[in-house]
């Protein structure tokens, strides 16, 4: 009876053992993921991957939010109301320093993106869509590269040698690269735009990038890089041949308070979609501007507010109110953060006219295409020559472009001293150009990890 | 599985027989002085259940004819064994005892008398932990065992707390130890993903607890391998005793307020503000014109001076039920309870109820089979606010709100306009209007068989469940607060853990010399464990007006729908043992090996061991002419044990998804992962000293222990152009070293009076011995560098204000040489103290005369320090400049010549003075009145008459008192183990009336 027992026990604890060391019971996989090689394996899954991409340039801080608001209030477009949440306090300030969140969320996230779309580029996949999906993967990694080289390097027009940023094309985690030069980051990104323009056929919507919307942003990398020829040639390409039409005056409202993607080709070439439930919600551009809701911190400046004409359809963008009684000048020109939210303009027709007109050497043609936009503005005509003419035609870009992260970085290739209003604090009006701030430091976090960049840090940090 | 689980206990049933031919033996027990000894057990050796001796101390039990021997034992007294003999009737005078090599621990996958113990191992009984206002029991151990550091950073009814047992072992990895339940492995920690804080163990009454047994050297912890690094505690609950049935009834109702203020983080009243501000607008440069609109905006003339602090926080109440039924037979004994306990928290929309209950059963089937069940479980209602910086959190708007935003109208309705609160939220308004609300439910229950094939040889199955779910809703109004933005919102989220382990143990212990002077205990078995979660998460926004639609399904647009699992499993094989030579010498070894689904199946197994050995001196003939000495007993041990509190999913490189666009699918990198990944493994040394003299009046425990930690799951920083900014990799080292002491002492005992001290102290020193490539990695606040402790500051130092013009100054170099008013670069960081304590302990002093007892714990912590993360708002001189402040900014620098360490107010901020430096670092020193006691119990005589078995009355007050060193301290010093203020709900002082009776 005994024996038996034992027997049996020995036999039912072997079996347990058994049942439990079954490999499976050990071998689970993540419920919500792919390892890489799952994630690109086909055409589809570029496309997926592709998407991914985009929504990283969704990121507060890039076009979220923070790349429109800081290239407006670094200049002297916007600042901080006295009643605020404290956000963006120390670049209204100009006192901003080497830890900020801002200055390593723009390096983090833009390399982010890069890796998401060198992966795109790099996989070894084939189908009808690859090209289009690898040649907006290249606009994409141009434009962060571009963002990254401007905000965190001297101009190009100062200097093309100095230290540009490092250059990833190729993911290895362990990698501690130094900076390659400004040239070499910008013959990097023209390599990618023309690769992208040859690439890609297919115009989807304002929200993915298209051959022109490539052949735009090399527009405005031309007009960086003070190569006034070639800027003019490819705004002219995408104004000639990318289908897009201006919005008209009578358009112009209607055109901002729209928060839906368009497939019309009017006046946007490239936006990134925030829709009703991807959205940086209270992070999101329309709360910092908006002041229906709780934030409404960034206001526009008095200045730049007068500037408009009493007809000037874009002064209907602004309203004048009292806040942190103050007056005040409101922004809403991104109105939209209940439901689908207001889109983040990336590339513009307009943007292509006064870029024209910028760096064409015929003035005549300087005022036609800068006219086109003040006659669809019920702004008055430019008529002048000369200088006055270059200072016209920059505050008409002023004026079309504020709020939309332009205007600190023309100040940077115009390489000029910065004359904020008296909206901004006393001890931060006058910004010269040569003011250590208007670099970004290489954030502290990646000269804590990487050897070969600590030596490599922006003068003055 | 089940079905094994099945065939085993069909195996079990074949081996059913019974034996006859019982005797009644009856009898007497007292104690030293002749009284006699009711409730004292009386077992036949070997068995578990037997009688119980009624109030007069006699008791009567039915034993087989087979039986030699009886043992008696009561609480207090020790164990006696009787040989029967012929003997119908045993009278037996017990002695009195506070500790005896007789005792009996609880250590991994078993008991062991305390002669047999080679590892450290600390004991806590029920009576430490019942009727405590302590939400959960890791909250009640504070003080209770040395070396374990029992941390709280919040206020906050079943919040978490943080256990560190003998110092951080990792980096990264968790540092919790394991806790274990009646046999079953639980999932513990933060349950909730919606709200602010949920602690699983809050769901477990501490009143059902019978002991708890901390391990923490090797020789205990590595028979648990793979999750033994941090310590292990294990939880019994109470089981029922045979004899009659006792009915045991409790109550307790208390109020607590807030234990911690410092009367110079008081927020300022409206004239105070306005001063304030206006001489920040002078000191600004602003224009008269511009001064006097600004004012104006922050309520200058308005009338209102609201005090926010006073009315986001409270007096809050508690109250608490037990009711318990224990009995049974020499067959069948039982344990049931039911509890019901409510607290609040010390600010607004801060609570927690909690109905429970117990249920333990346990019947001798045959000679050879017992077989138990038990289910023990609770749910508990909460509700947590908003914590940190978000707006919704009412303590963040006692500091924030100005004193001249009102969060009334005149007709008294709520102020919803956020631009009449300086876009903050009225809390007031919200904690009324909006919902934010968990719900727990946990089970734990395990079934269980015992079968004795002989006297040595035992085998054990148990089969546990640990279920836990939570259900959280939030509701965030359209008008006003954190859904105004979305026209109102509303979350459902659930979250399920279904967790079970299975262990078969085989013990065989056997005489190995026949004068029993060499015995052998082995032990094999087999554990497996497999966790899922299940968590779904929902939410919609844009909702109709009404306030009372609060759920998802009134929300015209669903934006958020997910649903995923989190799994993990654990397969263990192990063995353990000891060799005892005459209880003189005892030498223990164990091993096991885990595999773990954590890491890939290159590095799935791991191999974790340990040996002990103790020597009982006072056994030694040498010792017998020291006959104060009751017991000396040296021990040490070595092993090695494991930790594996990384994600489930951290080893594969991912791809992840979410990351759409336009509402198409997308996806992106998440994960560096490393196929090479595997345990970060612990390496304990432990040597200890129990020494008990003077019959066993003053005992003393001494421990020294170093570990080490080595292949650390470390979060590896990478380049930031990576993509990635770190990767879990195998790397780096630690160890910690230190002394941990207890001693109680008796100094009087006599019949009517007694008076006991308890004293407990641990110091640990903590150092990181290796780094990747020995860089440092910086870590917030903190810098983890080789040779410096975890946790260790690092920052800029703060040097006061320039009497001349008030500026703030800082070091501007390492060497702290020269002072500059311009906040310095990270180069002028130095290391300034750390966040772990030096050293920390408690001491406590009981005091019975007849029936009145006084008791007083008092926890004591030094030698970290506290960052104060939000001080640079309330105390920026005038960063924040819309935000109130606190009134220590009344002490800035006014004029030349003035000495403070304020700087000069100036609205928007004076020179960056508000960005991190020592300037928000206070010492954490403190010494608080954990608990006291006074309490009554009833006489026999009383008893008697009242025909009750016992009845208690007491008053007790918890952190009645606090004593902090540096009194700038801003925030209760209680700030979690990483020593950071958050604007949490602030820890309360509470004062309870109880009542205890048995029938």
């Amino acid at each position: 009876m005994k024996n038996i027992t034992v027997r049996i026990l020995l036999v039912v604890m072997v079996i347990t053992t058994f049942s439990s060391c079954k490999k499976s019971f050990l071998e689970l996989n993540p419920p919500a993921n792919l390892t890489p090689e799952q994630a690109l394996r086909t055409e589809a899954d570029l496309l997926v991957a592709l998407r991914g991409a985009y929504a990283g340039l969704r990121s507060t801080a890039m076009y979220g939010r923070d790349q429109m608001v800081i290239g407006d209030m670094m200049a002297d477009n916007t600042y901080q109301s006295v009643l605020n949440t404290n956000r963006y306090t120390l670049f209204n300030n100009y006192s901003y320093n080497l830890t900020d969140g801002n200055v390593s969320g723009l390096w983090s996230t833009a390399y982010a993106i890069i890796l998401r779309t060198n992966n795109i580029i790099n996989a070894n996949v084939s189908g009808a869509s690859v090209n289009q999906i690898k040649g907006e993967a290249r606009a994409i990694r141009a434009l962060c590269y571009f963002n990254l080289v401007r905000y965190f390097s001297r101009p190009f027009t100062d200097n093309p040698n100095g230290l540009g940023v490092p250059i990833i094309t190729v993911y290895n985690a362990d990698l501690k690269p130094g900076r390659n030069t400004i040239t070499e980051v910008y013959n990097q990104i023209h390599t990618d735009l023309n690769a992208a323009y040859n690439l890609m056929t297919t115009y989807s919507n304002s929200s993915q990038f298209s051959k022109f919307g490539a052949r735009a942003l090399q527009a405005r990398v031309f007009l960086t890089q003070n190569d006034k020829t070639n800027a003019r040639t490819a705004a002219l390409d995408v104004i000639n041949n990318g289908g897009f039409t201006l919005i008209t005056a009578a358009g112009h409202g209607a055109y901002w308070a729209n928060p839906v993607i368009r497939t019309d080709r009017v006046e946007t070439i490239f936006e990134v979609s925030a829709d009703a439930v991807a959205n940086n919600a209270f992070d999101g551009l329309s709360y910092i501007y908006s002041q229906a809701g709780n934030y409404g911190d960034m206001l526009c400046a008095d200045d730049l507010y007068a500037s408009f004409g009493a007809a000037d359809v874009r002064r209907q963008l602004y309203a004048t109110g009292v806040r942190g009684g103050l007056p005040s000048v409101f922004v809403n020109k991104y109105p939209n953060f209940v439901g689908d939210h207001s889109d983040t303009k990336v590339l513009r027709l307009s943007e292509m006219y006064l870029i024209v007109a910028e760096a064409t050497t015929n003035e005549t043609e300087a005022r036609t295409y800068v006219n086109a936009i003040t006659a669809q503005r019920g702004a008055s005509a430019i008529t002048s020559t000369g200088t006055t003419l270059f200072n016209d035609i920059m505050a008409e870009r002023r004026k079309e472009l504020a709020f939309e992260g332009h205007r600190y970085m023309d100040m940077q290739r115009l390489k000029l001293d910065i004359n904020r209003g008296a909206n901004y604090p006393a001890a931060a009006r006058t910004i010269a150009y040569a003011n250590f701030r208007r670099v970004f430091p290489i954030p502290q976090t990646e000269i804590d990890v990487n050897p070969t960049i600590k030596a490599q840090q922006n003068p003055g940090w | 599985m089940r079905k094994c689980l099945i065939a085993f206990l069909c195996g079990l049933l074949v081996s059913f027989q019974v034996s006859a031919q019982n005797k009644v033996i009856k009898g007497r027990v007292t104690d030293e002085t002749s009284n006699p000894v009711p409730n004292a057990s009386v077992v036949i050796k070997g068995a578990k259940a037997g009688a119980v001796t009624d109030a007069n101390g006699s008791y009567s039990i039915s034993v087989p004819g087979s039986t030699t021997t009886l043992v008696f034992s009561s609480l207090n007294f020790a164990n006696q064994e009787v040989v029967i003999g012929n003997k119908t009737e045993i009278n037996v005078q017990l002695k009195a005892s506070i500790s005896t090599l007789q005792d009996v621990v609880v250590v991994g996958y078993g008991t062991t008398k305390k002669a047999t113990l080679t590892g450290s191992v600390s004991t806590v009984k029920a009576a430490e932990i019942e009727n405590t206002p302590f939400t959960s029991v890791d909250k009640a151990l504070q003080g209770k065992v040395a070396g374990l550091q029992s941390v709280a950073s919040s206020g906050q009814p079943g919040s978490t707390q943080e256990i560190v047992i003998r110092g951080f072992s990792s980096i990264s990895a968790s540092n919790q130890p394991l806790w274990i339940v009646d046999g079953i492995i639980l999932n513990t920690g933060d349950i909730s993903r919606l709200q602010t804080t949920a602690n699983i163990l809050s769901t477990l009454n501490p009143n059902d607890i019978e002991s708890i047994s901390v391990l923490k050297d090797a020789a205990a912890t590595s028979i648990y391998g793979s999750r033994g690094a941090n310590g292990v505690i294990i939880v019994t609950t109470k089981k029922g005793r045979s004899g009659k049935t006792r009915v045991r009834f409790d109550m307790e109702a208390g109020k607590s307020d807030i234990a911690y203020e410092n009367s110079l983080y008081r927020p300022l009243n409206a004239q105070e503000y306005l001063d304030l501000s206006r001489e920040g607008l002078v000191n600004l440069g602003a224009s008269p014109a511009a001064i006097n609109s600004t004012l104006a905006s922050l309520g200058l003339g308005n009338g209102v001076d609201f005090n926010w602090y006073d009315a986001v926080t409270r007096i809050a109440g508690q109250r608490l039920y037990n009711i318990s039924l224990d009995g049974g037979n020499d067959k069948t004994s039982f344990f049931i309870s039911a509890g019901n306990f409510f607290q609040e928290g010390t600010s607004i929309n801060s609570k927690l109820k909690r109905n429970s209950f117990n249920v333990k059963i346990s019947n001798k089937t045959t000679e050879k089979l017992t077989i138990g069940v038990n289910m023990n479980g609770g749910v508990v209602s909460q509700r947590a606010p908003l914590a940190g910086g978000a707006f919704g959190n009412p303590i963040l708007s006692a500091y924030f709100l100005l004193p001249t935003r009102t969060p009334y109208n005149k007709d008294g309705s709520y102020n919803l306009i956020s631009s009449t609160l300086g876009g903050l939220h009225n809390t007031i308004a919200l904690s009324d209007i909006d919902r934010r609300f968990l719900r727990e439910v946990s089970l734990r229950g395990a079934a269980n068989a015992e079968y004795k094939f002989s006297d040595n040889l035992k085998f054990r199955s148990n089969y546990g469940v640990d279920y836990n779910t939570a259900e959280e809703d939030q509701y965030n109004n359209p008008i006003h607060g954190d859904g105004q933005a979305t026209n109102g919102r509303a979350f459902s989220y659930y979250t399920r853990y279904f967790n079970w382990t299975f262990t078969n143990t085989l013990d065989y212990t056997k005489d190995l010399t026949s004068n029993g002077d060499l015995s052998l205990f082995f032990q094999a078995g087999l554990e497996s464990q497999k966790s899922a979660g299940y968590f779904s998460s929902l939410r919609a926004d844009q909702f109709p007006p009404s306030l009372t639609l609060v759920y998802p399904t009134s929300g015209a647009s669903p934006v958020l729908s997910s649903a995923t699992i989190s799994d993990y499993t654990f397969d263990s094989k192990f063995i353990n043992g000891n060799l005892n030579f005459q209880d003189r010498f005892v030498f223990s070894g164990s091993f096991r090996r885990d595999g773990s689904s954590r890491f890939s199946s290159a590095n799935r197994y791991g191999n974790f061991w340990s040996l002990g050995a103790t020597w009982n001196l006072e056994r030694e003939k040498f010792m017998e002419k020291f006959t104060f000495i009751n017991q000396l007993k040296l021990r040490t041990s070595i092993g090695v044990n494991g930790n594996a509190g990384i994600g489930n999913y951290d080893s594969p490189p991912l791809y992840g998804f979410g990351f759409n666009y336009n509402q198409n699918p997308g996806s992106a990198p998440t994960n560096v992962g490393d196929p090479n990944l595997t345990w970060e493994l612990n390496k304990p040394f432990d040597a200890g000293i129990d020494l008990s003299i003077l019959k066993s009046r003053v005992n003393i425990t001494f421990d020294y222990y170093v570990r080490k930690s080595e292949g650390l799951l470390l979060n590896v920083p990478l380049s930031l152009t990576s993509g990635f900014s770190s990767a879990r990799r195998n790397i780096g080292s630690m160890e910690n070293r230190g002394i941990e002491f207890e001693v109680n002492i008796v100094p009087v005992q006599t019949k009517d009076l007694r008076w006991e001290i308890d004293f407990n102290y641990a110091a640990n020193r903590n150092k990181i011995t290796s780094l990747p490539d020995g860089k440092d990695i910086g870590n917030g606040s903190y810098i983890i560098r080789v040779g410096q402790a975890r946790l260790t500051y690092f920052q800029r130092v703060y040097a006061g204000v320039d009497p001349a013009n008030g500026d703030p100054l800082w070091y501007a170099d390492t060497t702290l040489t020269t002072k500059t008013n311009t906040y310095p670069g990270a180069g002028a960081r130095v290391l300034v103290g750390q966040a772990l304590p030096k050293f920390f302990g408690s001491f406590s002093n009981t005091i019975t005369y007849k029936g009145f007892s006084v008791s007083a714990q008092l926890y004591y912590n030094f030698g970290n320090l506290i960052y104060d993360t939000w001080s640079g708002f309330y105390l920026g001189s005038g960063n924040g400049a819309v935000y109130n402040k606190v009134a220590r900014q009344l002490n800035r620098w006014t004029k030349p010549g003035d000495i403070t360490d304020i700087p000069r107010y100036v609205y928007n901020g004076n020179r960056n003075f508000q960005s991190a430096s020592t300037f928000n670092l206070a010492q954490g020193d403190y010494i608080r009145l954990r608990d006291f006691q006074i309490g009554y119990d009833l006489s026999k005589q009383e008893l008697s008459k009242l025909k009750i078995g016992a009845l208690r009355v007491y008053v007790r007050g918890s952190n009645l008192v606090t004593w902090v060193k540096d009194k700038r301290l801003a925030f209760d010093p209680e700030q979690g183990v990483s020593a950071t203020t958050n604007l949490n709900v602030f820890i309360p002082k509470t004062v309870t009336f109880g009542l205890n009776v048995t029938l």
